[in-house]
Formats: structure tokens, sequence, C-alpha cells
């Protein structure tokens, strides 16, 4: 509802004003990238100081929102590079491996009744939150961020070709999960049987 | 994997999004009809891609923490050199708090829905059978059903217990994963038919009948307890339905 055809922003007030627009969508890619409440906020934070810091590096008439998601996904690489805890190789074979196995061999749902059992937002979220981290951020900014493959290559700072393949590996695994038998319900919605 | 298949394969993120020239998807198109391995790939590609398209407003939709909110307008009035706020910037505002009012009104409207609490409660339903309700042999004391109901909930039903008259059978109770898991479901079954049974405490609504996704939903109020009744639309166990909605209270 905020998305305007890449108008340029014409003062400094202007400028942050429109980007405070986006403030919303990029709470929520940053909560998919993180999986965690208080790092997504910094991360949304970090981001606008940068952006209104560099706003004058901002070139007009270019897209305000893809820069803007393009700090948010630098800022993100860069901390996780800083932090090198948990240094999961997203693009290891073995996730690359895991993506490709299995394809068609096995009975799957329809879309149809994919989407019936799949109503409840949490458990969509939850299935995406399973994905490695680079096929989830490659996913939400195709599917549900619509931006470009080319805008998508130069946010995550890799090849088109790369991008593409990500999308096509993390709709596939999503979609397995969504239609596993053991689809994991979103944590604490669901009781077991008394 | 086949060559021509591997080529279709790298084809096929922009066939789902529909990118693809007209000659290229056509080409797509001859392949998948003729190829079921790679139907199912493309299948599950374009499953995906069209569940989160229909999404996306919901995901995108993640509530901002007011205090971030705030934070991020001081960083941009500290970085606005000497400027006050436009009024530009004001209206901007005003419009956010608007739709975030807005947001929340529609979900108290949502509340208030029966069509849409028919259409949520449908999907749980669907959802509830479709994981937990198709195990052989399971049954479930209706006695045992109302202690559950009792500890979990704190509110005192009279759980319809299973009846040889309709063939009925009380297959599980859970707590139903609409509301935040809030509101209890009984699960049934009736001559291989699911149904469910749902209640909602404190609530009063007038009774209403809808059909949509393929199910009967039911509501109707006993008191401030409210319950909703689905199932089937076609082949519909009417006898054991009936019993159901007499026998809850």
């Amino acid at each position: 509802m905020f998305r305007r055809p890449s108008s340029a922003p014409s003062s400094a007030d202007d400028f942050s004003a429109e980007a405070l627009q986006f403030l919303q969508p990029l709470f929520a890619t940053a909560m998919r990238l993180t999986r965690n409440r208080a790092d997504a906020e910094d991360l949304v934070q970090d981001t606008y100081v940068k952006a209104f810091r560099h706003s004058a590096q901002f070139k007009r008439g270019t897209n305000l929102r893809a820069w803007l998601y393009t700090i948010l996904h630098n800022t993100w690489r860069n901390r996780r590079r800083d932090a090198s805890r948990d240094a999961v190789d997203v693009d290891s074979e073995q996730v690359e491996q895991l993506a490709a196995g299995g394809i068609g061999n096995e009975q799957i749902d329809t879309p149809e009744r994919i989407l019936m059992r799949s109503t409840l937002d949490a458990d969509l979220q939850a299935a995406l939150d399973h994905l490695p981290e680079a096929f989830r951020e490659a996913v939400w900014l195709r599917d549900v961020e619509e931006f470009t493959y080319a805008e998508i290559a130069e946010m995550l700072n890799v090849p088109i070709g790369t991008v593409m393949s990500r999308i096509s590996r993390g709709r596939r695994m999503l979609y397995e999960k969504l239609s596993a038998p053991a689809a994991p319900v979103a944590a604490g919605a669901a009781g077991g049987r008394r | 994997m086949k060559p021509t298949c591997r080529r279709i394969c790298d084809l096929l993120t922009q066939y789902a999004d529909g990118t693809l020239a007209a000659e290229q998807r056509a080409e797509v198109q001859r392949h998948l009809d003729a190829c079921p391995p790679c139907r199912v790939v493309a299948g599950k590609e374009c499953g995906a891609r069209q569940l989160l398209r229909a999404c996306a407003g919901r995901l995108r939709a993640e509530q901002v923490p007011p205090a971030l909110r705030s934070r991020c307008q001081e960083l941009s009035r500290q970085s606005a050199t000497s400027q006050l706020w436009s009024r530009r910037a004001v209206r901007l505002a005003v419009a956010a708090v608007l739709i975030v009012f807005t947001g929340s009104m529609l979900s108290v409207v949502t509340r208030h829905s029966d069509a849409l609490l028919a259409a949520q409660l449908t999907a749980d339903h669907v959802k509830c059978f479709t994981l937990f309700g198709h195990q052989e042999g399971r049954s479930l004391d209706a006695t045992q059903a109302q202690q559950m109901l009792q500890e979990q909930f704190g509110i005192d039903v009279h759980v319809p217990p299973s009846s040889a008259s309709g063939g009925l059978e009380l297959v599980d109770a859970r707590r139903c994963l609409y509301a935040e898991g809030r509101i209890p479901h009984l699960m049934y079954q009736a001559k291989g038919q699911d149904i469910s049974l749902f209640v909602l405490e404190g609530e009063s609504r007038a009774p209403a009948e809808f059909t949509a996704f393929g199910h009967h939903t039911r509501i109707w109020s006993r008191g401030d307890r409210t319950f909703v009744l689905i199932t089937p639309a076609a082949e519909a166990p009417a006898a054991a339905a009936r019993y159901v909605a007499e026998e809850a209270r």
C-alpha cells in the first residue's frame, strides 16, 4: 500500500518520511531474517541509522525501498560475519543436496489442500523460519516483497543465477515442509491429545 | 536427471513467476505435459509461490514495536538538519497511525464475523483431521474429554459421548489452533466422515449456517457459550451431527 514507483524524495525530511514508510515491511523482513524480536529491532534501527546518515548517497530516481533492503541485508551480513558465532555455511553441499534430493519420488498434496491447511499464517511462518537462511531470504524477497531478481542479487551480493536457484530450491523445500505428514504446527499453538 | 529436464528445471522459477517469454513458456508447458517428474517439481514451485503471494500481505504485517517506531522517528528528526517535520511527514505519520488503527479494527471485525469464523474453523477442522485425526482405532472417553476441558480451559462443557446410533465416535479433544489455542476442539467421526465441534466460551451469537470449502458450518449459542459444528457438505452424517448438536451443553 506504501509502494511507490521509485519517486525521488525532494528534501531531507521528505527522505526521512519516505524511508519511515517502510518500517513495517522492513521489520517483518528482519523478523524472518533474525528469527528473534530483539535482533530484528536492532537490525531495523541500525538500518535507519545508516540510511539517514548516508541519505546524501542515495541516488534520486532510484528505488528507495530496494536501497533500504540492501542496507538491511548488508548490515545483517556484517553482523553475522563479526559475530562468527554459529558460523553456518548456508550453501554447504549438504544443504544443496538436501534441497535437490528426493524430487518426484514422493506423494505430494495439491496446492488447494496445502492452502486449506496453511490458512494459519503461523504455520507458514514456522515453515519459512525452518528454511536455511540463504533460501529463506531469497524466497522472502521474491515472493513476499516482490523484488526483481536483479534487485535481490544486489541486496544479497550474489549473482542472479544464484538468486534464482535459491528461490527455486527454497520454494520446493517450503512446499515439502508444508506438505509433509508430520508438518510441525506452530510451537505452543497445539496441545497434544489429553 | 535428463539434460532436457535439467534445462527445463532451470526455467521453473521464471515459469512460476510468470516472467518467461511466451515462446519459452510454451516450451516449458509442453515438456511438463509430457514429463511427470518435472511436473511434480513445477507443482511445488508454483504452489509455494501462490501460497506466499496469497499470504504476503499478512506476512508483511508484522506489528512494529511502538518503541522501535519512536526510536526510528527520533533518528529521522536528528538527521533532518535543523528542519522541523514537514507537514507531509506529519500527514504520513497520521496515515500510519490510521492504518495501524484500521488494522486492529479489522481483527475486531473478524472476531464478530460469522462467515470468517466459519472459514477459519473449517480450515482448522481440515487441518486437525489431516494431521491428527485419521489414526485407526482412536477413540476417546467423553468424561476424559470433559476433564481435559475443565483442566485446560476451566470450562464445564457436556461433551457428547460416542454413540451407537449414527455410528458416532469421539476421536480426539484438542486445543484449537484458532485464537492462539484458547478454544477447545472436539473431533468426531461418523461413517468415515469427520465432524468437529468447537466451543467458544463467553460469546453469544445469533444462529447461523454456512457452506464453504466443501463443508457445512452451523453456529449457535446457549447462554454465553457458542458452539460451532462442522461437517462435510456432501454426504453429511446428518443423524450424528444432530445428536452432537442436541447433546452439547
